[in-house]
């Protein structure tokens, strides 16, 4: 059995802690008594993957096993997760290429010959077709892409969507005309977080703009408290109500996989250990590790840490109808992140690192490192925000001014042009979101390039609408001043001087709570 | 008898009076010698006329107290009508005069030092001698009073008598000699040679913007050189001959023009050293324009002159206007016997002398006490002069001038970028205090080091004879002045004074520069015309050139066998390649295209959709597309302008009303011939192309937009009304710099590497 996560309260004896900065680490020492929040260790894997993903399919949750769903000349689409999971993408061979190939198997079998496979990706950007292979895998690829059956959803294609009809309270549906139109659509997830899943892979994962903007919106994100608890989660409300109407028209066999917490591995393992309990070699690969980057040109630290692949291993697959599937596989995600913390405190403390769902393969920006701090970690809670209300944030991250121009070219504009305008995620919404996500030069790149719509800056902020509205002061370590001034923060050189920065409004010696994140944790907080 | 009395009802003809002495003179006379009528020969200048001309002079400040309330005149008309008769004329053509003269004073003369030989000799010589032939003409018995120079002595040594300069060059031969030399100089600046010459220098420059920009530098660069030897020739001629240079020269033979025409006029030869401000009269300070010292004074306090190729020792002849315009008022009221003309040294050095290093002294107190707040660096720090004598400061300013050239040589050869623009900067002001330096110590060193003694007893004599209050009025005794008060608490202050107040509008406007460097304004969308918006591609929208994308177009078709050939053949022929660029686009880009034989056209329309369309996107600059965009939603046509094959531009098609590209042409099959189906657009066309295209239409290009980072652009760039440079190379960042045109700087984002190949090495 792996140890469960646990708060440890710092000591004299405590040694100093990892805290992710981007693309590098700090060791930090914490005021006495400040909590940090470990994950728990990795849950131990499934013996058999294929046995376990063969289960699965011939014993779903509240359905007929697969091969029964299959017929010869059904219309078959199987969609997946595309690249913003997991984090960091894993080791080969992906889980979604095992499932596919599985359920390929099962289709061929039973005479299906037509076959779509399609990413999910919603107004995420396109995969490059190494991107793909990568997922689906050499065979799957080379059989369906060069045909045109393996591709990129298109949410701007309007010839191949198709409205479905509104949810009860008035929210459009509409996704995917392939996959509307299907006898049948196999969906295989990660759910790699809690937030991942359920109602959220197709009605989200498949859908445009038209129906997106009901939930991705300001007044709904920061209704979502938190997104990673999707029953007090105001935007997964809205994503729950659209399956209702999208499982009416189409049947959906949803595929659910839940992996560990072995994020790290090989020289940078000691990242996943507890910093007490490193070995020599540990330390010896920290040190190793830390003065590398330290001399390493900003190009090659980056190559390093791109070039991350996580050893995940599966934990649990479940198939069959959506809700039962999700419920399951919540089970097992919750015992590898939650960690139970006893109330909130006055500060909480944040470490951003290098990568999150949006710039796999790319750079993180001032925005996404926003986002992923702001909209992403500090919701990884359950029941209440690890900081109290009017409470403070400080986060590591160097937030370089650096944008990839092919990836992001809607995001530089953002910042530029709206950011400095005002940073209310409302007063944004309401003044710019139509322009951008309209623009004919933005939607050109994201159906033929290989950039994000020109609305997902907006919800990037929209995410992180939440964290702006509950937190007194948010104040970033290290940070470059200029783009944290832009983006409405402030910066401090060390973490005294945060806490000096914050103590007008926390006082002198406040409650700290450190995320010690990554590995994944969910703090469920009482 | 007071001298108002003595030249009571006298009509005194003056010349130069818009000049500084001709000004103080007339001052003088307005206010101190009531009884006197001034005839002024006034220039017309542009559409004014010579009574405009003075109508504007009587504004200055000046002469306000004599007009209006409390006076006997009611307006400067009236003043005019009272005491002015106006003769328009010029001195090069002068018209008849009066007949009733009494006094001429002749003040008018070229003061350049180093003006062109013609010019010198029109003006001191042969205007001198045809204005003596119109008072001839007058056949009254005028009493002509000639403002000379006291350096006319020229290079002489010791004490200078009031008396003619020994001397026996013969003025005639020298004018005509002079004169002919504009002819001479012009008819060899044009012979073939030296036009050679001039073209290839140009060419070295400005070949690759085009043979009619090489060729507007080539004409440039004739008439400033045919100036310059016409300059370099007076001085030439003046030195060989024993003088300083050609103003004093020139200035000299004016002298024995009068001489000559002593007999008929009885004359008086004033001889001024170097007038400075007043000490007295109009005010204390006053002063027109900059005169000798003033630049040197200036360029000390500003810390640009760190030392000076003068004798410590020697004595600097400096003389306050109030003391030179007494002098003048006593010698009008002089009778001087026909053919024994009088000279008149006014100078200081006789009984007063004022060292070099005194002066020195003087005005680094001054601005000690009182420094130049030239922005947020607080005072300057003064230069220490040790005066190590002429030689050694030449050699200093020549070490100064060659590293400048091997600096410059080197700016201009190092790759582009923001480092290489700020030291470009740093050399341009450089580059301007060397050749301020250079200029000023050509001319000056000569005075700065001269060991004359102008004796001044004739002057003295005048003073003493004096009379009542006139004494005050008319003070022509320069022992009374004390120099270091008139230095620190007259001059420098009256000198500096315009200059802080520019310095404190400077200030503003480098501040707001400084705020808005780098940033474009708005564009406005334009009503009743059209407005396009022409940018360039490779270097200003993204970072690239054409070996570049060649290669990215060629190598993915390529095995890595072919690779490493590819890329070795390009390596092998980089040198050449670049040196081809260097002086003309056109033909490099041939020879790069040439390459392109027998590729597939609609292959690489392919390879660029699928393999290098995200890595030209990669590799735009944010700031470049914001703009394109800007200039679409404000309605204006944006148009790419580029030297790079079509299939390049495809990804950038959406942003673009139109793209002007080189087309690669094709054979039957498709294939590339490795030719162009037309010349490339670069340099001079592109600027043909924007014409051609405005002409007819709506379109107004002095509201237009042009973006492009290179000197081969220039003619475009220069088509248009809002011209912008885009991290531009050296000579295109000076001539932004020169031109005050927007400069940005659009960066590549960094997060795209230069070793990546889309198709080879690139995920």
């Amino acid at each position: 059995m792996s140890r469960p996560g646990f708060v440890l309260e710092v000591d004299d004896r405590t040694p100093p802690l990892i805290v992710h900065s981007g693309e590098g680490f700090l060791l930090e020492r914490f005021p006495l008594g400040t909590r940090v929040v470990y994950p728990p260790e990795a849950l131990p894997p499934v013996r058999d993957v294929e046995e376990a993903i063969q289960n699965a399919l011939l014993n779903p949750i509240d359905s007929e096993p697969l091969p029964e769903l299959l017929t010869a000349g059904m219309r078959l689409t199987i969609a997946f997760d595309d690249i913003s999971l997991p984090l960091p993408p894993m080791k080969k061979p992906d889980i979604r290429q095992r499932i596919i190939e599985a359920v390929l198997t099962m289709a061929a079998d039973a005479g299906v010959d037509d076959v779509e496979i399609i990413s999910a990706n919603a107004l995420h950007r396109r995969l490059t077709p190494n991107e793909l292979r990568d997922i689906v895998g050499e065979r799957v690829f080379r059989s369906f892409f060069p045909d045109g059956k393996l591709y990129n959803f298109d949410a701007e294609d309007r010839d191949n969507l198709t409205h479905l009809g509104q949810t009860r309270h008035g929210e459009d549906v509409e996704i995917s005309k392939r996959a509307a139109e299907s006898d049948l659509l196999v969906y295989v997830n990660v759910n790699l977080v809690a937030m991942d899943g359920g109602h959220k892979s197709t009605s989200i994962g498949l859908a445009s703009y038209k129906s997106l903007k009901h939930h991705h919106n300001s007044h709904t994100m920061i209704h979502s408290r938190s997104f990673m608890d999707h029953k007090a989660s105001k935007m997964h409300h809205s994503a729950w109500r659209m399956g209702e109407v999208l499982t009416q028209h189409v049947k959906v066999f949803q595929i659910e996989t839940t992996l560990n917490n072995n994020v790290f591995g090989g020289p940078l393992e000691f990242l996943q250990k507890r910093e007490w309990e490193w070995s020599l070699k540990d330390q010896a690969s920290m040190l190793a590790t830390k003065r590398g980057l330290a001399a390493a040109p900003a190009k090659l630290r980056h190559k390093i840490f791109t070039d991350v692949r996580a050893s995940y291993e599966l934990t649990g697959v479940n198939a069959g109808a959506i809700e039962p599937v999700h419920e399951k596989t919540l089970e097992v995600v919750h015992r590898q992140h939650l960690v139970e913390v006893q109330g909130q405190s006055d500060v909480g403390i944040i470490g951003v690192p290098y990568l999150g769902p949006y710039n796999v393969n790319s750079v993180m920006n001032p925005i996404l490192a926003a986002c992923m701090g702001l909209g992403y970690h500090f919701n990884a809670y359950r029941g209440n925000p690890i900081v109290r209300k009017d409470g403070a944030v400080i986060l590591y991250h160097p937030v370089p001014y650096e944008f990839s121009q092919l990836h992001h070219p809607s995001y530089v504009d953002f910042f530029e042009e709206v950011l400095s305008e005002s940073t209310d995620p409302a007063t944004i919404e309401a003044k710019f979101e139509k322009q951008y996500a309209e623009d004919p030069w933005y939607i050109h790149l994201y159906r033929t390039s290989y950039a994000y719509h020109g609305v997902h800056p907006f919800y990037m902020w929209y995410w992180i609408s939440h964290a702006l509205d509950h937190c007194g002061d948010i104040v970033w370590v290290g940070a470059n001043r200029k783009t944290v001034e832009r983006m409405g923060f402030r910066s401090a050189s060390t973490l005294q001087d945060a806490l000096e920065m914050v103590s007008h409004s926390v006082g002198r010696s406040p409650s700290i709570t450190y995320l010690h994140n990554p590995p994944h944790l969910l703090a469920d907080v009482r | 008898m007071s001298l108002a009395d003595k030249l009571k009802d006298k009509k005194v003809l003056v010349t130069g009076v818009t000049g500084f002495v001709g000004e103080a003179l007339l001052h003088r006379i307005i206010g101190d010698l009531p009884g006197t009528t001034v005839v002024a020969i006034i220039r017309p200048k542009g559409s004014l006329t010579g009574t405009a001309r003075m109508a504007q002079l009587l504004k200055k400040d000046i002469f306000k107290p004599f007009y209006g309330e409390g006076t006997d005149h009611a307006d400067a008309e009236a003043l005019t009508a009272a005491r002015i008769e106006v003769i328009e004329g010029d001195l090069s053509d002068v018209p008849e005069l009066p007949k009733d003269l009494d006094i001429v004073v002749h003040c008018a003369g070229d003061v350049s030092f180093d003006p062109p030989i013609h010019e010198a000799f029109t003006t001191n010589v042969l205007g001198t001698k045809s204005l003596l032939e119109r008072i001839v003409e007058t056949g009254r018995e005028v009493h002509y009073v000639h403002i000379s120079t006291a350096y006319t002595a020229g290079r002489r040594r010791g004490a200078i008598p009031e008396a003619p300069v020994d001397h026996n060059v013969d003025w005639r031969t020298e004018a005509e000699a002079g004169m002919a030399m504009k002819a001479r100089v012009e008819e060899q600046s044009r012979s073939a040679p030296m036009l050679a010459k001039f073209r290839k220098e140009a060419e070295k420059l400005h070949r690759r913007a085009g043979h009619l920009t090489a060729a507007a530098d080539t004409e440039r660069r004739r008439t400033e050189w045919v100036a310059k030897k016409l300059v370099e020739t007076g001085t030439e001629r003046a030195r060989s001959l024993g003088w300083t240079d050609c103003y004093t020269f020139t200035k000299a033979l004016g002298e024995r023009v009068v001489e000559e025409f002593s007999a008929k006029l009885p004359t008086s030869i004033v001889r001024p050293a170097i007038i400075e401000s007043a000490v007295q009269s109009p005010h204390p300070g006053w002063i027109e324009g900059f005169k000798m010292a003033e630049p040197l004074i200036l360029a000390y306090g500003r810390g640009e002159l760190p030392e000076f190729p003068a004798s410590p020792d020697s004595v600097i002849e400096i003389i306050p206007v109030d003391h030179v315009v007494g002098a003048i008022c006593a010698v009008m009221a002089t009778k001087p016997e026909l053919s024994r003309p009088e000279y008149y040294h006014i100078g200081s050095g006789a009984r007063n002398p004022l060292t070099f290093e005194q002066l020195y002294a003087g005005v680094r107190a001054y601005f000690s006490k009182h420094p130049f707040d030239l922005g947020e660096r607080g005072a300057v720090r003064l230069p220490v002069w040790k005066f190590p004598g002429g030689d050694s400061v030449e050699s200093m300013l020549r070490y100064g001038e060659r590293a400048h050239k091997i600096a410059d040589k080197i700016i201009t050869t190092v790759p582009r970028g923001e480092r290489t623009r700020k030291y470009a900067r740093e050399l341009d002001v450089q580059k301007r205090r060397l050749d301020f330096l250079r200029r000023y110590m050509d001319l000056y060193s000569e005075y700065a080091q001269a060991e004359l003694q102008f004796i001044d007893d004739n002057v003295l004599a005048l003073h003493n004879a004096l009379e009542g209050d006139d004494r005050e009025k008319f003070w022509c005794d320069t022992a009374v002045v004390d120099w270091q008060h008139y230095l620190q608490e007259v001059h420098c202050p009256s000198v500096t004074d315009s200059l802080r107040r520019l310095d404190v509008v400077r200030k503003k406007r480098n501040k707001a520069l400084a705020e808005s460097a780098g940033q474009l304004k708005k564009v406005e969308p334009q009503q009743d015309v059209e407005v396009i918006a022409a940018f360039d591609m490779d270097g200003t929208l993204l970072s690239s050139n054409v070996i570049e994308t060649y290669l990215w177009m060629r190598l993915p078709e390529l095995d890595s066998h072919q690779r490493i050939g590819e890329i070795g053949s390009m390596l092998r022929r980089l040198p050449k390649l670049i040196s081809a660029e260097r002086k003309d686009r056109g033909t490099f880009l041939r020879t790069i295209y040439r390459r392109y034989e027998g590729a597939d056209l609609e292959q690489l329309n392919r390879i660029v959709d699928e393999l290098l369309a995200e890595h030209v996107l990669e590799r735009l600059s944010g700031d470049a597309v914001r703009r394109i965009r800007e200039h679409r939603a404000a309605g204006h046509k944006t148009i790419l302008i580029t030297g790079a094959i079509r299939p390049l531009t495809r990804p950038l098609e959406p942003l673009f009303d139109e793209i002007i590209a080189a087309e690669l042409a094709v054979d039957d099959r498709g294939r590339c011939t490795g030719f162009l189906s037309g010349p490339p657009l670069v340099g001079e066309s592109r600027a043909a192309w924007i014409k051609h295209r405005a002409r007819g239409t709506n379109i107004d290009l002095s509201k237009s937009y042009a973006y492009a980072d290179s000197h081969s652009d220039l003619p475009m760039l220069q088509a248009v009304g809002n011209p912008v440079a885009v991290s531009p190379d050296v000579s295109l960042f000076r001539a932004a710099r020169a031109a005050r045109w927007q400069i940005v700087d659009w960066k590549t984002p960094s997060t795209s590497s230069r070793l990546e190949l889309p198709g080879v090495n690139a995920r």
